[in-house]
This record gives C-alpha cells, structure tokens and sequence, in this order.
C-alpha cells in the first residue's frame, strides 16, 4: 500500500492555529519597541523617570516570556493568555503614577502603548472571537481606568481592541474548522485506499477459489453441488461487497442509492443498476433501501423456493424508479386486499406505508403463473440534479 | 462447425477452469491469453470466433484489447465475463464493442448458452447489462453539451427495461405482441448506436488533438 510520507502536503499533526500564533508574538516585538521609543521620547517630562523605565524593564520580560510561550503548542495555554492580560493591564495602571497629570490629559500615550493589545490577539487566537473581543474590552476598560475621562479617542481605541480580537477569533475559528476537514478528508482517502486494496486482494484470491468451487461443485452433483451452491452465494455477496463503493454521504446529506441496492445481490437476486451514481436525500436512500429488503424478503417467503429475482433501478432526473420482480407463481386475486384485512402481511402496512411518506407511488403487477412486479416511483422536488 | 473460443483472464485457475468446461462441451479452445498485451497479439495470429474476456488485466485493461481486437478483427467478437460490480469497465467494454457481458457467477449451461449466441452474432444481454446501457442512454440524454448522442426509441427502452427485469426474449416477445427477432433486433440496436457513437467521439476526439496524421496500425 502506499503510504503518504508526513513531508509532503499540509500536516494535520501542526496546530490549524500556529500562524495566528506567529503573527501575534511578531505583534508583540515590534510593539514592545514602539513603546521603548514611547518612553524615550517622553522620559524627561516624566514625573517618576525610574518607574517608567522599571515598566519597559519588565514589558521587556514579558514579551520575551510570550514570545517563548506561544511559540510552542504547549504553551498556547488558557492560563498564560490570562496572565498576559493581568500583566498587561498591571503594567498599564503604573502609568499614572510615572506620568505628570498634565501629560494624561494631553493624550500623551501610557506607558504600555499599544503593546497592550497584544492580550486581544492572543485570546482570539486561543478561544475565538469572543474570547477576543472580551479581551479587547477588558483592555479598553482598563485605558478607560487609567486616564480617569472619556474621549473621542479613548472609544476609538476600545472599539479597534475589541474588534482586533473579534476578527482574530474568527480567522481562529475558521482556520480550526478548516483542519478539521482536512483531517476528514484525508481520513477517507486512507479508507478508501485501504478498500482497493483488500478489493483487489479478495478479486485476486479468495472469489477465484469460490467460483471455482462452485463450478467443480456444480459439475460433479449430489453433496458437492449442495456446497457449491454455498460457495456460490458467499462468492455473490462477496462480489457484491467488494465492488460496492462505500456508501457515501454529501455535506447536504445525499447519499447513492446505486451501491446500497448493489450489494442486495445474491445468487437468486440480480440487481441492475446504472454505472452512475444515484444521489437521493439521505432518508430517502436508506427508506427505499429497507423497501427492496422488505419486498425481496417477501420473495423469499412467498413466491417458492426455486424463485429468482431482479431489481432494477432507473435515474429519470425528476425521478427514481425502482422495479423488483419475481418469476414466482404470483399473487392470485384478492389477497393482497385479504392479509391487508387481516393486518398481517408486510406489504400492507410496511412497504405502502413507507412510500406514501416518501411522496411515491407504488404500481403492482400481477396474477397468477405471472410472477409479481413491483414499481416504486420517487420524485425529486425542486431538482436536486 | 465447432466454435474456436480464446480464454483471456488473469487468474490462471479461473482461466484454465473454463478453458477446459468449454473444451468439454465441444468448443475449440484455440488459445489463452493472461493479460491485455498478449491477448491482442495472439487473437491477431489465431482469429478466433469468440473472445472471452476478463476485464481486471493489470496495467493494460479487458476494454483497451477488447478496443483492439474488435476494432482489427472483424470476425471475431469478444464476450466480455468478468466479476459483477465493475460497471464502469463493463460499459466501456460494451462500448469499445464487446457484444455481450456475462458475470462470472454464471452458471456453465448460460455460458455455454452466451457463446453459442455470441458466435452466432447475437448481443448477449444479462439484465446487468440492460440496466448500465439504460443508464448510460439516460446519462447522455441528461448531459447538456454532448453532441450528436444517440437515443432510444420509446420501443427500445420498453424493450431494455424487460430486460433488466429479468424477462427472456420470448416472454418480452409474448408481452409486447413482437416477434422474438423483433426482440433481439431491438436489443441488437441499442447496442448498435452506442458503438457507433463511441467511435465518432473517438474520431473527433483524434482530430481535435492532431493524433489523426498517424498511419494506420
């Protein structure tokens, strides 16, 4: 079998998140810096010069402790994030006391500048847009604390924080749920090699050996043609499984009919069907799929023992039709009306019952040495092709 | 006349098992054949009568020699037996002009049967088989863009749905009120119309991509 090697196409071990997590560490850098620069410009006018540069000491600290941590998947943690933004927020409150009154009124920037919104990011990153946007908030508060009034200014920023963390938290979202397809996706393909690959195995080996035995069987007659009929159906059922595809099922919840009717084929049952697929809502394959089990099984017990059947299924594009006869003796007269009386057989309640609900109609061909035919009718509304 | 027969299948205990049923009920086996290549090369030397061929051959498949060996040996047909389930190859096997298909769970008296139809130039239509060339019909007729695509007549279908019903020619003769020829020329059609057109798309498809200026095989 052919295994992809984990160097080639995008990884699904790497966290779906880890740019996210990259652009926010860069994020924090190169604001780290801007508010050095911050402070250098302002030092002189400040009212506690050492206070000043003991915050950028520390912010210096802390980014490199972030920049450490969320580099790494186990340190994208819910509890480092929160730390970063109680830090975030401490450092930011030191500023009234380093700066003068008059510098917090004339909008001089916090000490913190906008390295503070580095929290936002990291928490949409971490838990989604309103993980993100409650971060931003909590910053935007927290500026609202500082300067003690409100501004034009002050809003602007808690609206741009917030929002940061929101868009962050979404791209995070996305990207995660994206993953997750990949992983489902690649998932499949893996099944669906594996599959081929034990098909082609069993095509190889075992089905040659059975129809082998059951023509020699066959052949030779008495006991040996007893057990070739046994191999015989195994070899049919087997056939049937092996080249059934996997019955699959769409994002809008379809799923082919074609293969699930397929592999009702036994020695006494054929079934044609077209080489395309036959997509039908999900319900409805499974629901027509139990009323050609339903009917065949009442081949078995009704139309004798020597009985053949075949299954036909037609895709007319607004319709599906599927036909089920039997060579049997046939239905005589009256009787489907006497057991639906009784209330006793399958046909009455079950298969009648379960077209109606399908919106189908159900047609009946009959009678005595004519063997019986059924037709079921399925509409698609409003075009699923 | 005996009918000369050619075994083309890969497994060579399936192979060598029918070569010898056949051989037993008075076929002439001429030849076997285990893959595609050799297949096509040994029909050329031997011109059998009927080809009875596997469509699971490995790199080069049952439908690109059944191509091969209808398209150069007009008096041989191919009978395609292969494993029920593999649709797709069956139908462009049919297409590619094999005149019959028969699953490999078939008993020996219908093998037997298909051969001797084959060779007498009958189709051989399993129920399988009706069921694909509907669905194939109805694929084209649902395919906007294709051209010129052949069609069924109201007739044809009626008759192609008995089939994949299970019905033999005579109970569809009796059922529809036709003749039993009538039956077999209607099935004989729609086989018909699908080869023919497969060869024309196979022709444009040649032309549009220049392949048309090689000299014939």
């Amino acid at each position: 079998m052919h295994i992809k090697s984990d160097a080639e196409g995008p990884s699904v071990l790497e966290d779906p998140v880890a740019h996210l997590w990259r652009g926010t560490v860069a994020l924090r850098v190169v604001t780290f810096l801007f508010a050095l620069g911050n402070v250098a410009v302002h030092a002189t006018g400040y009212e506690r010069q050492w206070l000043a540069w003991a915050v950028i000491g520390v912010m210096a600290g802390w980014t490199a402790f972030t920049t450490r941590a969320y580099s790494r998947e186990s340190g994208r943690q819910p509890w480092v994030v929160l730390a970063d933004l109680v830090v975030s927020c401490v450092l930011m409150s030191l500023s009234p006391l380093a700066m003068t009154d008059l510098q917090l009124l004339a909008n001089v920037p916090l000490l913190t500048t906008i390295w503070a919104c580095g929290p936002a990011v990291a928490a949409g990153a971490l838990a989604g847009r309103y993980a993100g946007a409650a971060s931003g908030g909590v910053i935007g508060l927290c500026t609202y604390l500082n300067r003690g009034a409100m501004s034009v200014d002050l809003v602007r920023d808690v609206v741009l924080l917030a929002g940061a963390g929101f868009v962050v938290g979404m791209a995070s979202s996305t990207a995660r749920r994206s993953a997750v397809r990949l992983a489902q996706a690649l998932r499949t393909e893996a099944a669906t090699a594996e599959r081929e690959r034990l098909a082609r195995s069993i095509h190889d080996g075992v089905l040659q050996v059975l129809a082998r035995v059951r023509k020699r069987g066959m052949e030779l007659g008495g006991e040996a043609a007893e057990l070739a009929e046994l191999a015989g159906e195994q070899e049919v059922a087997l056939r049937s499984l092996v080249a059934a595809s996997p019955v699959e099922s769409t994002v809008d919840g379809e799923s082919d009919l074609n293969p699930a009717l397929q592999i009702l084929a036994t020695q006494k049952v054929q079934v044609s069907t077209p080489a395309t697929q036959v997509m039908l809502p999900a319900v409805v394959a499974l629901e027509l799929t139990a009323v050609v089990r339903e009917m065949l099984s009442n081949v078995d017990k009704h139309a004798g023992p020597g009985a053949k059947a075949w299954v036909l299924l037609e895709d007319l594009g607004e319709q599906v039709v599927v036909s089920i006869r039997d060579d049997g003796p046939g239905i005589p007269e009256g009787r489907i009306d006497d057991a639906e009386a009784e209330g006793r057989m399958g046909i009455a309640k079950s298969i009648r019952g379960r077209v109606a609900l399908l919106g189908g109609t159900l047609e009946l061909q009959t009678g005595p040495g004519e063997g019986t035919e059924w037709e079921v009718r399925v509409f698609r509304v409003g075009g699923v092709r | 006349m005996t009918v000369s027969v050619m075994v083309v299948d890969d497994h060579p205990l399936w192979r060598d098992g029918v070569a010898r049923d056949l051989a037993e009920r008075g076929f002439e086996v001429v030849a076997t054949a285990g893959d595609a290549a050799s297949a096509t090369r040994i029909a050329r030397a031997v011109r059998p009568d009927v080809v009875l061929m596997d469509l699971n051959l490995g790199e080069l498949s049952g439908v690109d020699a059944t191509a091969m060996i209808t398209g150069e040996l007009p008096g041989t047909r191919v009978l395609v037996l292969s494993a029920s389930g593999e649709h797709d190859d069956v139908l462009q096997a049919v297409k590619a002009g094999a005149s019959g298909y028969l699953v490999k769970s078939a008993s020996a008296e219908e093998l037997v049967d298909a051969v001797n139809r084959t060779a007498a130039g009958d189709a051989v239509f399993t129920a399988g088989l009706a069921g694909l060339v509907l669905g194939e019909y109805r694929r084209m007729a649902a395919t906007p863009d294709e051209e010129d695509k052949p069609q069924l007549t109201e007739r044809e279908t009626e008759v192609l749905r008995l089939v994949a019903k299970g019905l033999t020619a005579r109970q569809i003769a009796t059922r529809l009120v036709i003749s039993h020829r009538t039956v077999e020329n209607h099935v004989q059609s729609t086989l018909r119309k699908l080869q023919l057109h497969n060869r024309v798309e196979l022709a444009r498809y040649a032309i549009e991509h220049g392949l048309d200026a090689e000299p014939e095989a």
